[in-house]
């Protein structure tokens, strides 16, 4: 009786291990396993294959999450090697994490060879292999963007979100269905510094909040001496002052296919917020009628505010007339005050200019250019520029626009990328895409931010706005920013 | 076989085989487009990362088997008989956990929550599987007989209820609390009754801070109930509600005895009352917007005739179905024909004004279609999806598709070709259009290739909704052929009785030797006959005789003849509008 027990015993652990082998190979056949030998092609084709996203020949950061692709080339089965990983079956392939770490940190500062093979009946083909290049200058970890639908003159669910760029993690920082489905808007971060950010709520619960310290201020930012509520904002490195411009906003659409919407100002001018004394500081703003000036940014060491400026134009009969420049003053951070002349650097000659950005390292000035106007979205010819400050010459940015629009980018801390939108991939969503930009300010081919399943793009049905880089988590909590809109009474900013 | 027993009715079943055929009857004959049309602002889709995205969020399987269902929707009596299945299937729980409950059960009690969805029909049918789910879920714990099995798995249900199909947990934990209370033993019942009510109550605040990051109300309810922007209506609160509330009324009522009554008044008394809700139902229940869902349902099918017979036979009702019927004779080449035999409101009637609503956006999307101003057709189509509850609308999506063809861009026709693909009722569809983002191929289709010879050439700023006469007039300077705009133009100026501006056009048309049809020659002759006599030009308009002849003898008996006879010989005729009908404001 014992020993048929035994028996019994040993015949079950038999089985219980013959089953479990069984199912660890069928798993591995269907998700990709390592050491298999590759099929034997029996043809070689001479271009690379198309996969979705397109990470052939890209740029990547060491620290950036798996690159996971689909391979878009129809076929009864795909082998692909990256690295020395092998993943077999179907056309989506996903690396896992502990993968992906170790062949970053092995192929650092050199590329990952990718072969890709696709099996018709038979017939194995075999694509010429491309390199997916490691950078060893790793990027800020989160990715701050706001997710809307690429909308005409209505919003629905509209939040700003984090991405950890290191896994595949987003999490929401506020989203509208919690403050009433209001507008939320023009997050901007001090110095890609997570813990002090601000945006708007326009609507329900209207106002701009600024995150600073752990605390939620919200202000009411309209005052009789300026034409509207803050706008597009940036932040002082200091922290103490944020300028942004007051736009009297409005839009129309166009009847031929060719276009579909204009954003315009009928009025815009550039102020600076001071947010220790809670004040639009006269002496640092541009109050002038008789032009437009929006879109303004700091240099990163405080000493230069950047803005677009065009002569005042009557609007909307001029949309497609006005052309800003891109021009800087500079600024006293103790006084708060601004001194003339300006200085231009981009000067709207034929073409017009937007989105200044300077390097935080204080090197470049990237900006985007357009036919006309300061709100490119819509523009399918925009592109991303680049002006070395120290010569004064362009960069090649060849590399990093596409012929679709380019528009809103963000450096990372450290200078050597960016994130830029753009709608390269269906003209119609935008995307962020991320670029490596070398010491000579040259871009490499950028790539678009992974997701675990890139299908998901396919399927998404919102476009990324305002992608800004950030050193790490965004701590603030949704719920205190949905006590501080719901709660808090905006505090009248004053005008000084 | 033996003698066979005596028949015996059973009241039980009789009842609710009368309830769940009348519901068929209500539901399709009272709200079946109704149903028809919220269909559309669902969108079930088989891929692993919807299926995952629905997973992730309280309440959201209920959601997906909601949409599953949804799909039957467009069949002939699909949304009644899946609204009459449930319902069946929430009285006969419902009557079974009364009788678990040891209550004095009956059938046409156990429907009453079931009838509040007649009385209240709700956007989704997602409350109705949430109950359902409550309801049985409730009845197998009360199935179980060992008490601290059914303990442990009332814990579990109510907490698997939450995640699958919230709010069916807080309807679980009323009704294990009534359970326990009515037919529970032991001190510890109590206990468990406070305890689940407890718990389904405080599940979704722990939810909150640990799992999701959602709007309070979304953790409790979910976001598919109701419309999440709105506030929760109050009949959704009666309707859940009234389970507990039923229950709770019979064991009250327990304990007092019942007067005598005769056995025939209580075999006929449930019958009765159920047949008098269900007439009363049946006629006097129906949707106030049904005739505009109505032609919404034949416009999608593409059954314009459809709508100009309906109209016909049935008259117009309100704005939105004129607006269909206005596109429905646009569509079958009627227009002239027919306009003024139908009451018409003027600019309102054509398109809706700065269209917000689900209706209006779908109305003037079809009608930029119809008119050949793709741009305006896609604007109003996406503004479509993007405010529907689900940021879905899978027929708004088709009109992206078609618009994205038309204009060439093709990347973002196939991502929702792709999106469109990935549903089971869509995808035959999408996929024919696949073969269409070759450029070569959409240039040598048909409709592709008359939508390409109409677009606008001339850019305007003018909002069709808003701007309608300016926007069709550049519609109509750019292609004088085509003929859409150029009948909605004349049928605007018509309508406004503004025939100086009409024959302008007529001029035109004149000089390029065109034949009028009989509307225009009807206007054509009050022009030359009331505003300007001018017979020489007069004969420059080719006029059928009988046109001219009609307005003599009209303008010969207007001011004597009965209005009622006038109306019945001349009602048709545009001069009859311009006399008697008062034109719009």
């Amino acid at each position: 009786m014992r020993n048929e027990m035994k028996r019994q015993i040993t015949r079950r652990l038999v089985i219980g291990y013959i089953i479990a082998q069984t199912i660890a190979l069928a798993g591995a056949s269907l998700s990709g396993c390592s050491g298999e030998s590759a099929p034997v092609a029996t043809d070689a084709r001479a271009e690379r294959p198309a996969i979705f996203p397109d990470y052939t020949g890209v740029t990547v950061p060491a620290n950036i999450a798996p690159l996971n692709f689909r391979v878009d080339i129809p076929a009864d089965e795909y082998h692909v090697r990256i690295g020395d990983r092998t993943y077999t079956g179907g056309a989506t392939i996903r690396i896992k994490p502990k993968d992906w770490a170790r062949l970053t940190r092995a192929h650092r500062g050199d590329s990952i060879p990718v072969e890709i093979m696709t099996r018709h009946g038979d017939a194995w083909t075999r694509w010429t292999s491309f390199p997916i290049y490691v950078s060893e200058r790793p990027i800020d970890s989160r990715l701050v963007y706001r997710l809307i639908e690429p909308g005409y003159e209505k919003w629905h669910i509209v939040g700003l979100y984090q991405r950890d760029l290191e896994s595949f993690e987003e999490k929401p920082i506020i989203r509208n269905d919690m403050t009433g489905y209001n507008c939320i808007n023009c997050h901007s971060f001090r110095m890609n510094d997570p813990e002090q950010m601000m945006f708007h709520m326009r609507a329900a619960y209207g106002g701009t909040y600024i995150v600073q310290e752990g605390r939620i201020s919200k202000l009411n930012t309209k005052t009789d001496e300026t034409i509207s509520h803050l706008t597009y904002p940036y932040w002082h490195p200091s922290g103490r002052y944020i300028v942004t411009s007051v736009n009297e906003i409005r839009q129309f659409f166009h009847a031929v296919k060719e276009r579909k919407m204009e954003v315009y100002d009928l009025e815009s001018d550039v102020v600076v917020y001071d947010t220790r004394g809670r004040e639009i500081l006269s002496k640092a703003s541009f109050l002038s009628k008789s032009d437009f000036e929006t879109f303004p940014a700091f240099s990163p060491d405080g000493e230069w505010l950047y803005y677009c400026t065009a002569p005042a134009q009557k609007m909307p009969e001029n949309y497609d007339r006005i052309r800003y420049s891109i021009c800087r003053v500079p600024f006293d951070a103790e006084r708060g005050e601004i001194r003339f002349p300006a200085d231009t650097l981009a000067r709207a000659d034929s073409l017009s200019y937007t989105f200044p950005r300077v390097s935080p390292d204080g090197r470049f000035l990237m900006y985007t250019e357009t036919a006309y106007g300061q709100f490119p979205i819509w523009h399918t010819d925009a592109e991303i520029r680049m002006l070395d400050l120290r010569t004064r010459t362009q960069v090649d940015m060849t590399a990093l626009n596409s012929s679709d629009t380019e528009s809103y980018h963000s450096w990372s801390s450290g200078s050597d990328w960016v994130v830029f939108s753009t709608r390269r991939d269906n003209g119609l969503y935008t995307l962020p895409y991320i670029c490596a930009i070398d010491e000579a300010g040259q871009p490499a081919k950028p790539f678009l931010v992974p997701r675990e399943d890139p299908d998901e793009y396919d399927y998404l049905l919102y476009s990324y706005n305002i992608p800004e880089l950030v050193r790490g988590e965004v701590t603030v909590s949704p719920y205190a920013i949905q006590e501080a809109a719901r709660k808090n009474k905006a505090e009248q900013v004053r005008f000084k | 076989m033996g003698r066979s027993e005596p028949w015996v009715v059973n009241h039980t079943i009789v009842i609710w085989v009368l309830f769940v055929a009348g519901s068929v009857l209500f539901f399709g004959r009272n709200y079946g487009y109704y149903y028809c049309f919220l269909e559309q602002y669902m969108m079930f889709q088989t891929t692993p990362g919807y299926l995952h995205a629905r997973w992730a969020e309280p309440g959201g399987m209920n959601e997906y088997v909601t949409e599953a269902l949804s799909l039957l929707f467009t069949r002939p009596y699909g949304a009644a008989m899946v609204i009459a299945s449930l319902l069946g299937g929430i009285s006969a729980c419902f009557y079974a956990y009364l009788r678990a409950c040891r209550l004095r059960a009956t059938m046409w009690l156990a429907w009453v929550p079931a009838y509040l969805f007649w009385l209240y029909p709700q956007e989704s049918i997602a409350p109705l599987t949430a109950i359902l789910l409550g309801l049985l879920t409730a009845l197998l714990y009360t199935a179980i007989r060992a008490t601290w099995v059914r303990y442990a798995a009332g814990f579990l249900a109510l907490t698997a209820t939450y995640f699958l199909s919230a709010p069916a947990n807080l309807l679980l934990a009323a009704l294990i609390a009534i359970y326990e209370a009515r037919a529970g033993k032991g001190k510890a019942r109590w206990a468990v009754a406070a305890l689940s009510l407890a718990w389904a109550t405080l599940l979704p605040l722990i939810a909150l801070r640990t799992v999701y990051i959602l709007p309070t109300r979304e953790a409790y309810f979910s976001k598919y109930m109701c419309h999440p922007e709105y506030p929760v209506p109050p009949s959704l609160w009666v309707l859940g509600l009234s389970f507990p509330a039923i229950a709770l009324a019979l064991a009250c009522l327990k304990e007092r005895r019942t007067p005598t009554r005769k056995a025939a008044w209580r075999a006929i008394g449930p019958y009765a009352i159920v047949s008098l809700a269900m007439a009363y139902g049946l006629l006097y229940r129906e949707d106030p917007l049904a005739q505009a869902y109505r032609y919404d349902y034949y416009a999608r099918q593409g059954q314009w005739e459809a709508i100009a017979d309906h109209a016909r036979a049935h008259g117009v009702r309100d704005k939105d179905a004129l607006i269909y019927l206005n596109l429905a004779l646009s569509r079958t080449d009627r227009f002239t024909d027919e306009l003024t035999r139908f009451p018409q409101i003027g600019e309102e009637g054509f398109i809706p004004h700065d269209p917000r609503s689900r209706l209006g956006l779908i109305e003037a999307s079809e009608v930029a279609w119809q008119v050949g101003q793709v741009n305006a057709a896609q604007r109003f189509a996406f503004v479509g999806v993007l405010s529907a509850q689900r940021l879905v609308q899978p027929r708004l999506m088709k009109r992206l598709v078609e618009t994205y063809l038309v204009t060439g861009e093709y990347r973002a026709a196939e991502k929702y070709i792709k999106l469109l693909e990935s549903t089971p009722r869509y995808r035959a569809w999408a996929s024919a259009q696949r073969p269409l983002l070759d450029s070569a191929v959409c240039a040598r289709t048909d409709w592709v290739a008359a939508k390409r010879a109409t677009l606008p050439i001339t850019d305007n700023p003018f909002d069709l909704t808003k701007a309608f006469p300016s926007a069709l007039a550049y519609l109509v300077d750019d292609h004088p052929d085509n003929r859409p705009a150029f009948e909605y133009a004349m049928g605007y100026l018509l309508l406004r009785k503004d025939l100086t501006t009409f024959m302008h056009y007529m001029r035109q048309r004149r000089d390029r030797g065109e034949a009028f049809p009989r509307l225009y020659q009807e206007a054509i002759c009050l022009f030359f006959s009331s505003v300007r006599p001018d017979p020489e030009e007069y004969r420059s308009y080719k006029v059928d005789k009988a046109v001219h002849e009609r307005l003599l003898r009209f303008l010969k008996v207007a001011r004597s003849m009965p209005p009622a006879v006038l109306k019945e010989q001349f009602g048709d005729t545009y001069y009859y509008y311009a006399q008697f009908v008062p034109g719009p404001k």
